[in-house]
């Protein structure tokens, strides 16, 4: 959780003036957000939707000028916003994820089967704790509840692909591989999940 | 059981074997009020959609069925989200209510802090009262409670203590229904779940101050308040807000004679409960230790402390019998009983039409403003009456700002059964958000705004041939037609004389009239004061009147000599007026200056005379809001030091000059008003008792246009 | 006659030194007050202390709990804020003014009961005569304990 701190100062920052509030979505997004809108009754119910297409905007994760963002473009208040957004832990709020978003599931399955040991080795190889990332900021390592796929236990999600059943000494070949990667894991997740919406809605248009 | 005899709209439901009627889909809390009955509550509020958060107000429900037995439901109920329905049985006392609230109790007091000795809330608390009388005496949690930063300050009024927060969330329900900025939303929803601003922004909402009342433990507090007094310390009595023209009620906290804090008082007339933070938060003035406690006199470039009789004597020396050579200018807190007195010693004795209470760059004389050109009267709506229009029309400043109840009505019209509002403003509004159609203009532009609207609006229409083709030269463009698309019917308009205060604020009020009398809104037009009691001054004449000098020739005058005297009741012309180095030479210039004042300001500086008078709260007095609503203020605390109310002030004065029945009571002042105006008779004294009086609104002379603006 | 006066006079009169004779040879029960003090016994309620803390913290808080209990209304509260620069008490509020009328309290030790940590005690110095009445106003310097002595 993140604490707010004890200040003295009466004063505060002023939340931004919504005229002025630096609109950064690309085209593409903004089309997307256009379209998505067709799909729904009022704006406040894209929320969810915005926020995915923001997080992959603003480079994987949720900066405040991103949650300003998405305020401006639906009409919502910053904080209503920002309220629905920390809700989730999918959208990352305030921090920068790395390049890989490495999730380990820690659930009955997975435990038994060993997803302790495989944290532990990604923790030693890595360097960092659950919630840390590595100093280059390519990896983000994640202590997750039961991801669904106990069939595949002890099971990862690295951004957006499952890998299971997983064993230590694969661990560190997964790591060399995903370092050579030069895309992000963790903005194609929040693409294909915005393109997933736009599809499921198209179909639901179908029909 | 016999059932009662149904009558259309009600249901017949059963509360503890008692059975009565209460109108279709009331909430059992409140049903259960009508019998002198309780259920104990933290996240309800009757002002605001239940949500159910808290379960205090669990009660065992059932239904009869038709063979005459109950059958209940399994689990109890929250009461406050449960509308009433035929053949309810509602069970409020039960033993396992009573073991569901103690339960409930237990539970939001396992990580409460139980700090009451320094909490603010500490006495007037109701998580302290419903524990007191629902809750158990023990806790069974003796783990470390949880430790949350405390003392955060939201913002300059208020302050957050995470520690004792309920999550019951009226505090943000308040900014996403009532006030509608906002700006409070729960963020990180679940165990670490915590209402805040985003980004921890300033709390920076006009209305930030009800929060603090309405929160029912003490996570939000006034930073003003903080430690000051306990509740159980104070003096509370009720009075009325005088910082804008809305007139709130409100209660009046002091201890040993100084204001320690502001409530809202419930009066649904006016501001139901709320209080805007110009009020809740602005009467620090009456604190201020330097107030004038003694009459003054400049001696050799000095204010030097002196006794009545001298002040008095100098001043009649200067401005008796002046004829046009003295003046008077008047502020905002003024009651009416000082204002008549004031007007009565200018006109009988001074002999001076000099007097002036607007400060607005434009003054428009009897026959320029609204009644003059147009033939209607200023105000047709009362407040509570905002509640429930169906179109409405915003010009100029924000409303919020000026008419801040109005603007909470307003917003309620909207969010009850969706009223249209359009905006026209120079500046982002709070009515913006909930606008269906916002029309921003330039600075100095608004009268083309209304214009080019007004050409709009009249598409739609049949009629007022005349004023259409006025408007030829102010074509709409495509967001004038949409706007007027929500001002097809009747709609009410809504102005602030603030608008006077720009270059063409006279040609947008008239431009406003027009539009209102062309479409038949006549008797939806209001053009509302902004000073607490302006509205006042305007209906005793306390204006120049045909032959006077406005405020602006006033200030011309005694920079050319013109002006000998000159006298300012309760007002700074420095903060006032908009041309400062005008002010100044005004008051540079003058001979003869008396400075009456309850606050020390600026214009002292340049007195002659400094008298000091009593505030609001020192003296009684009534006062006219914006729908002309008189409400009495009593005296709270004695005046200080010397100060006198300004209506015996100038009947002592008035004695010196002419020897005649004295006046001792403000009562008779009111008697006499009436005596000079009909229009005052609901004001009587004996009739004020409560929420005051209100004087006819809306008396139009027949309307009509005027054209000449447009050319 | 003189069988009278013996029975009715002298007898009373030598029976009554007879017992002043006995009490003469027992210790004394009086004290030579004010220089001899007498020991009071332990639930006495006079003078009203506020106590400190071992480490000097004031334990009063200001929480105005004794004004509301007195039945005399005689104890006037005003608290303040801590800072971490002027601390005066552990937690975030103190007592920055704290009187006591004296004339007026009757020393009933309701303000004891009613506070939360203790701070306000009535101890057992009575002597509280004084010559003006303002002196009677106790404020929070008088009533507060001297400083504990750093070994």
């Amino acid at each position: 959780m993140e604490t707010i701190h004890l200040e003295n100062s009466r004063g505060r920052p002023k939340a931004p003036n919504p005229e002025q509030v630096e609109l950064k979505f690309s085209d593409q997004a903004v089309q997307e957000l256009e379209a998505l809108l067709t799909h729904y009754p009022d704006k406040k119910s894209a929320i969810l939707p915005t926020l995915w297409i923001a997080q992959r905007e603003y480079g994987g994760y949720l900066p405040p000028e991103a949650i300003a963002e998405v305020a401006v473009r639906l009409q919502r208040s910053y904080a209503e916003i920002e309220g629905v957004a920390t809700f989730y832990t999918m959208y990352h709020v305030g921090h920068p994820v790395g390049r890989h978003l490495i999730e380990v599931c820690t659930c009955l399955t997975c435990q038994v089967c060993g997803a302790y040991r495989i944290a532990e080795r990604l923790k030693a190889k890595l360097g960092i704790d659950f919630g840390e990332t590595t100093e280059d900021g390519v990896f983000t390592l994640e202590e997750v509840e039961c991801l669904d796929a106990c069939d595949r236990a002890p099971v990862l999600q690295v951004s957006d692909a499952y890998i299971g059943p997983v064993d230590e000494a694969e661990i560190d070949a997964l790591i060399e591989k995903l370092r050579s990667d030069p895309g992000s894991g963790t903005i194609r997740l929040a693409d294909e999940i915005v393109k997933a919406q736009l599809h499921a809605n198209e179909q639901r248009d179908i029909r | 059981m016999a059932s009662l005899a149904q009558e259309p709209g009600l249901v017949t439901i059963t509360i503890d074997g008692t059975e009565l009627q209460v109108p279709k889909g009331e909430l059992v809390v409140e049903s259960v009020k009508r019998l002198g009955r309780e259920i104990p509550i933290f996240c309800y509020h009757p002002r605001m959609k239940p949500v159910g958060m808290c379960r205090m107000c669990l009660v065992e429900v059932g239904m009869k069925q038709p063979d005459g037995t109950v059958r209940m439901m399994p689990k109890p109920q929250a009461g406050c989200t449960l509308p009433a329905s035929d053949n309810l049985v509602v069970i409020t006392d039960s033993e396992s209510v009573i073991a569901d609230r103690r339960g409930v109790l237990e539970f939001l007091l396992i990580n409460h802090p139980l700090d009451c000795p320094i909490c603010d809330r500490g006495g007037e608390c109701p998580l302290q009262n419903n524990t007191l009388f629902y809750g158990p005496s023990t806790t069974r949690y003796v783990e470390v409670k949880r430790h949350l930063p405390k003392a955060f300050p939201l913002s300059r009024h208020v302050t957050l203590d995470l520690e004792r927060c309920i999550q019951c969330g009226r505090c943000v329900r308040f900014t996403e229904e009532i006030s509608g900025d906002a700006q409070l939303a729960f963020l990180f929803r679940g165990a670490a779940m915590t209402p805040r601003t985003f980004e921890l922004t300033d709390l920076d909402s006009k209305f930030s101050g009800n929060v603090i009342e309405i929160c029912p433990v003490g996570a939000l507090t006034s930073s003003d308040y903080r430690f000051r007094a306990r509740p159980w310390d104070l003096e509370t009595r009720p009075s009325t807000c005088l910082e804008c023209a809305n007139g709130c009620s409100v209660w009046f906290d002091h201890r040993g004679g100084k204001m320690v804090r502001i409530n809202g008082r419930v009066n649904d007339a006016v501001n139901e409960e709320w209080t805007c933070d110009k009020g809740k938060f602005g009467h620090g003035y009456l604190n201020a230790p330097d107030r004038p406690a003694k009459p003054l006199i400049r001696k050799e470039d000095v204010l030097a402390a002196a006794d009545w009789s001298t002040a008095y004597q100098q001043i009649v020396a200067h401005f008796e019998d002046g004829r046009t050579a003295v003046a008077g200018l008047v502020g905002a807190k003024v009651s009416n009983e000082d204002l008549f007195q004031f007007k009565r010693m200018f006109h009988r004795h001074f002999h001076s039409p000099n007097l002036d209470h607007r400060w607005t760059r434009i003054l428009p004389s009897q026959t320029e403003g609204v009644r003059g050109l147009h033939g209607i009267d200023e105000v047709h709506t009362r407040i509570a009456e905002w509640e429930s229009v169906n179109a409405a029309l915003v010009v100029g400043n924000d409303l919020a700002s000026d008419q801040p109840m109005v603007y909470l009505r307003l917003r309620k019209a909207w969010q009850r059964h969706g009223a249209k509002v359009v905006v026209i403003s120079e500046r982002p509004t709070y009515a913006d958000h909930f606008a269906s159609a916002v029309i921003r203009c330039e600075e100095g532009k608004l009268f083309e705004a209304v214009a080019r609207l007004s050409a709009a609006v009249l598409q739609n229409r049949e009629g007022a041939d005349a004023l259409r083709a006025a408007l030829k030269p102010f074509a709409p463009d495509a967001k004038d037609r949409a706007a007027a698309e929500a001002l097809k019917g009747e709609f009410f308009t809504v102005c602030s004389e603030s608008v006077y205060a720009k270059p063409d604020g006279g040609k947008t009020v008239s431009a406003l009239a027009n539009l209102a009398v062309g479409t038949d809104n006549a008797q939806r037009f209001n053009l509302y004061p902004v000073g607490a009691n302006d509205m006042g001054a305007a209906l005793l004449g306390v204006h120049p009147g045909g032959q006077g000098m406005n405020t602006r020739e006033i200030l011309e005058g005694c920079i050319q000599g013109r002006i000998k005297s000159l006298w300012l009741l309760e007002c700074d012309p420095f903060a006032l007026w908009h041309d400062h180095q005008q002010v100044q030479d005004a008051l540079e210039n003058v001979e003869f200056l008396v400075v009456q004042t309850s606050a020390p300001n600026q214009a002292m500086q340049y007195a002659s005379v400094v008298l000091p008078c009593c505030a609001h709260v020192e003296a009684d007095g009534t006062y006219t809001n914006i729908e002309r609503r008189v409400q009495k203020i009593e005296a709270i605390w004695r005046p200080k030091g010397d100060a006198k109310p300004s209506w015996k002030l100038f009947t002592e004065l008035m004695l010196r000059m002419n020897p005649s029945r004295p006046i001792f009571e403000p009562s008779e002042l009111m008697e006499m008003i009436i005596a000079e105006d009909e229009s005052f008779a609901p004001a009587a004294y004996h009739n004020l008792e409560g929420n005051g009086a209100c004087l006819p609104l809306g008396v139009d002379a027949g309307a009509q246009l005027f054209m000449e603006i447009y050319q | 006659m003189i069988g009278e006066i013996a029975r009715d006079v002298v007898r009373p009169i030598l029976t009554g030194l007879k017992l002043t004779a006995k009490r003469l040879r027992r210790s004394k029960i009086t004290v030579g007050y004010p220089e001899v003090k007498r020991e009071l016994p332990p639930r006495t309620r006079w003078r009203h202390v506020l106590a400190r803390y071992e480490n000097g913290l004031e334990k009063c808080i200001g929480c105005s709990l004794c004004a509301g209990a007195c039945p005399a209304k005689c104890i006037y509260v005003e608290s303040a804020e801590n800072t971490d620069e002027a601390r005066f008490s552990p937690g975030e509020r103190y007592a920055v003014r704290y009187e006591i009328n004296m004339l007026r309290c009757i020393f009933c030790g309701y303000c004891q009961e009613a506070c939360p940590t203790g701070a306000i005690v009535l101890r057992k110095d009575f002597e509280l005569a004084d010559y003006d009445r303002p002196d009677f106003i106790y404020t929070k310097e008088m009533l507060l304990e001297p400083l504990p002595i750093r070994q």
